[in-house]
């Protein structure tokens, strides 16, 4: 005798309220790429947030780290070396490497040398230190966009 | 030779003489711009924030210089 055959009741799967949660590969591939166009950003200003397509504010950190970077080198401030005397001159270092490339530019560009005898060239250091700052500041502002946090 | 121009002092090297004031307005500008930029999304608000910050650069800048007057007598 043939049984009869029992029919599994097709219950539909309810649409999930929120999307999975994505998987850690993702995520660490994404915290990589992250971190990827926060050192393309300090490399060459603006560039973090060019690869993110956000023009603007790339435009206006590039342009705003060069036009520091070049009155401060036209302003003959000091752009400190690697060989600093003291602390004050290895932080004015770090601040100076901000720049990326920039401070390559500055290098190039002071060819006389700093002068800060006069005060042009202290306001022409302090030009260069803070092109360098606002650098990596625009590199952690496109790092944490790539993370996607809001910025 | 970059450094031995470095050391003789190149006549026609670069020089942007600025005054005090010069230099403060020209460092407001371009750091409130960048801000301005960086800190709001909307364009409207960008304006606003670059000029509020703007203002405060130069009346902080020139309240700390009168602060230091008697200093430099």
């Amino acid at each position: 005798m043939k049984e009869p055959a029992i029919e599994q009741p097709q219950i539909a799967e309810p649409a999930p309220a929120t999307p999975p949660p994505s998987q850690p590969d993702d995520k660490e591939s994404r915290e990589f790429l992250a971190l990827l166009i926060g050192v393309a950003g300090w490399a060459v200003p603006g560039l973090g947030h060019a690869l993110q397509k956000m023009w603007g504010r790339a435009l206006a950190v590039f342009l705003a780290v060069g036009a520091l970077v070049i009155l401060g080198a036209g302003m003959r401030g000091n752009l400190f070396s690697s060989r600093g005397e003291d602390a004050f001159a290895t932080l004015g270092y770090f601040a100076d490497l901000g720049s990326g490339a920039f401070y390559l530019v500055a290098r190039i560009l002071e060819t006389a040398g700093p002068d800060v005898s006069h005060s042009a060239g202290d306001y022409g250091t302090r030009f260069l230190a803070t092109a360098g700052v606002l650098n990596l500041l625009s590199a952690l502002h496109a790092y944490e966009a790539a993370r996607g946090r809001k910025a | 030779m970059l450094m031995k121009q470095r050391a003789e002092g190149k006549p026609d090297a670069m020089h942007i003489p600025f005054t005090h004031l010069q230099a403060l307005l020209l460092f407001a500008l371009i750091i409130s711009l960048a801000f301005g930029t960086l800190g709001r999304r909307k364009p409207v608000e960008r304006i606003k924030y670059a000029a509020w910050s703007f203002c405060l650069f130069v009346i902080v800048g020139v309240a700390i210089g009168w602060l230091m007057y008697p200093f430099s007598h």
